[in-house]
């Protein structure tokens, strides 16, 4: 895909796995802001779904500018994973909200940009904010019954339509959501995102971990099953319907 | 020219009456006319052959076949009860890895000519004996109790079948109490499908007399006189493999006189 689009600032190309959003470095940031929403706006549904990258070059931007991009970028579909910038401040901004700063491998068309070696940056530990995003919006869809013996593992959301039967396994950085039942172990915010959520239309794991707490779920008290979320609440995994 | 259907029976775990079934159905089959050639896969373990009261006419067995020492038909054994019937033993002296896939699928393509059903006991587990009996199937029949553990083993099971674009397999739940069930001591039929989700062919009901026919090398659906449900259990699931249209069994307990009265009712 090489979808090359003429507006004054900004640049959207489609590259291997997604697309690289390129802002010019000089006008103000108002400016390539309103350019940058437009553009979005005008091709959502065109480029819905896609994993972006932005390269920023040598402008400044803070963690609260990057943010309203990436949450702007989330409401009309994109996934914000990567920002590549020149200037450490902003590499450092967008590592505290869970982006990555620099690119696997090379082989992604640069445009002569002046950057640095492409090489993966091992993330950054223990910070806190650094979990807040973890999952960039990236999420993994399941269309079957996950049976016993299957392990399904992921770095963002897992959404399952079907079941998930005892002795199946799904470990996801974000939310997991399953139309069906859950019999099985669900572990969401495995990364240690105590916000992950587990939904489903019947809930009642083996075992149930949200970030590092567990949870065994209590015998049904009778009567049919209802759709429940569950999420930590003062410090303890709890499950509350869906209402 | 009729062509042999290969169906296998596994399980998964150990115990749950894979090979009691095999036997049961081998010999249904070939009461009802069919051709019929039971193969055990459990080398290394073989049962078949005690359970079919065949184990004294053992000279040759599968894997004498797989290795050359013997012709296909030498290892096959005729059931003098049963003309139409006939078993390739186990090795008991060797293991699961001196057979593989592939020799398998062609011993079954050698014998499609000459049968109707080409019925294949797996041994437990889901390894290499697992994957030589599952590998020359057409269909499938997965044994299970109507236990947690039985249940999550299939459930396994259904998933690598799956996996290996095997089919629809179908279900037998065998050992079946349904005084057990009624007193909500075990895993009803509807729990079991709830998890399992595959398509029933057929419930046994647990039965004593099938551990005296299993001791005496004599499959219960052979034995005349009063057939116990357990042997008509089988026989209908021999049927519904040749495609027949068989209604279950009722299976649910009827204690007392009440009970009767309301299901005459139609309340029950």
């Amino acid at each position: 895909m090489s979808t090359e689009t003429a507006s004054n600032h900004i640049s959207i190309k489609g590259v291997r796995d997604g697309l690289m959003i390129a802002i010019s470095s000089l006008p103000p940031f108002d400016e390539v802001d309103h350019e940058l929403t437009t553009e979005l706006t005008q091709k959502r549904d065109f480029l819905r779904g896609s994993r972006v990258v932005l390269e920023v070059g040598g402008r400044k931007l803070s963690r609260e500018q990057l943010l309203a991009w990436q949450v702007f970028m989330a409401q009309n579909g994109l996934a914000l994973w990567a920002v590549l910038s020149m200037r450490e401040p902003t590499r450092e901004a967008a590592r505290d909200l869970g982006l990555a700063t620099r690119l696997p491998g090379s082989q992604m068309d640069l445009q002569g940009n002046g950057r640095p070696d492409l090489v993966r940056e091992p993330a950054r530990e223990g910070r806190h904010t650094a979990v807040s995003n973890p999952h960039n919006n990236n999420a993994l869809f399941l269309y079957e019954t996950l049976r016993s013996g299957r392990a399904v593992y992921h770095e963002g959301h897992v959404i399952i339509m079907g079941d998930v039967n005892p002795g199946a396994e799904v470990v996801a950085e974000g939310n997991v959501i399953v139309w069906g039942k859950v019999r099985g172990l669900v572990h969401a915010g495995s990364a240690g995102d105590t916000t992950a959520v587990v939904c489903a239309l019947d809930l009642s794991p083996t075992q149930l971990r949200i970030a590092d707490r567990i949870a065994i779920t209590p015998p049904r008290r009778g009567g049919t099953a209802v759709p429940e979320v569950a999420r930590i609440q003062d410090d303890q995994i709890t499950a509350v319907s869906w209402n | 020219m009729s062509y042999a259907k290969v169906v296998t029976i596994t399980s998964g775990k150990g115990g749950v009456g894979k090979t009691t079934v095999t036997a049961n159905l081998a010999t249904a089959l070939a009461m009802q006319g069919k051709r019929v050639v039971a193969i055990d896969a459990d080398i290394g373990l073989r049962n078949l052959d005690v359970v079919m009261g065949l184990e004294n006419r053992i000279v040759y067995d599968l894997v004498d076949v797989v290795e050359g020492r013997c012709r296909l038909a030498q290892a096959m054994i005729k059931d003098k009860r049963l003309p139409k019937l006939t078993l390739i033993p186990a090795a008991q002296t060797r293991d699961k890895m001196s057979v593989s896939p592939s020799d398998m699928v062609l011993v079954c393509d050698q014998l499609r000519e000459e049968a109707d059903f080409i019925i294949i006991d797996s041994p437990a587990g889901i390894e290499r004996g697992f994957q030589n009996a599952v590998a020359p199937a057409d269909q499938v029949l997965i044994v299970t109790n109507p236990e947690v553990s039985a249940v999550r083993d299939a459930d396994r099971i259904i998933g690598l079948l799956e996996a290996e674009m095997k089919g629809p397999a179908q279900l037998i739940i065998n050992r079946y109490k349904p005084e057990m069930v009624a007193r909500g001591d075990m895993l009803s039929i509807d729990d079991v499908l709830e998890i399992l989700a595959i398509d029933l062919i057929g419930v046994v009901p647990e039965d004593e007399a099938i551990l005296i026919s299993t001791n005496r090398g004599l499959p219960i659906v052979m034995q005349n006189g009063h057939a116990p449900s357990s042997g008509i259990a089988m026989r209908n699931i021999a049927l519904r493999l040749q495609g027949q249209d068989v209604p279950f069994l009722d299976l649910t307990a009827r204690n007392g006189f009440l009970d009767r009265l309301k299901s005459w009712m139609g309340g029950g």
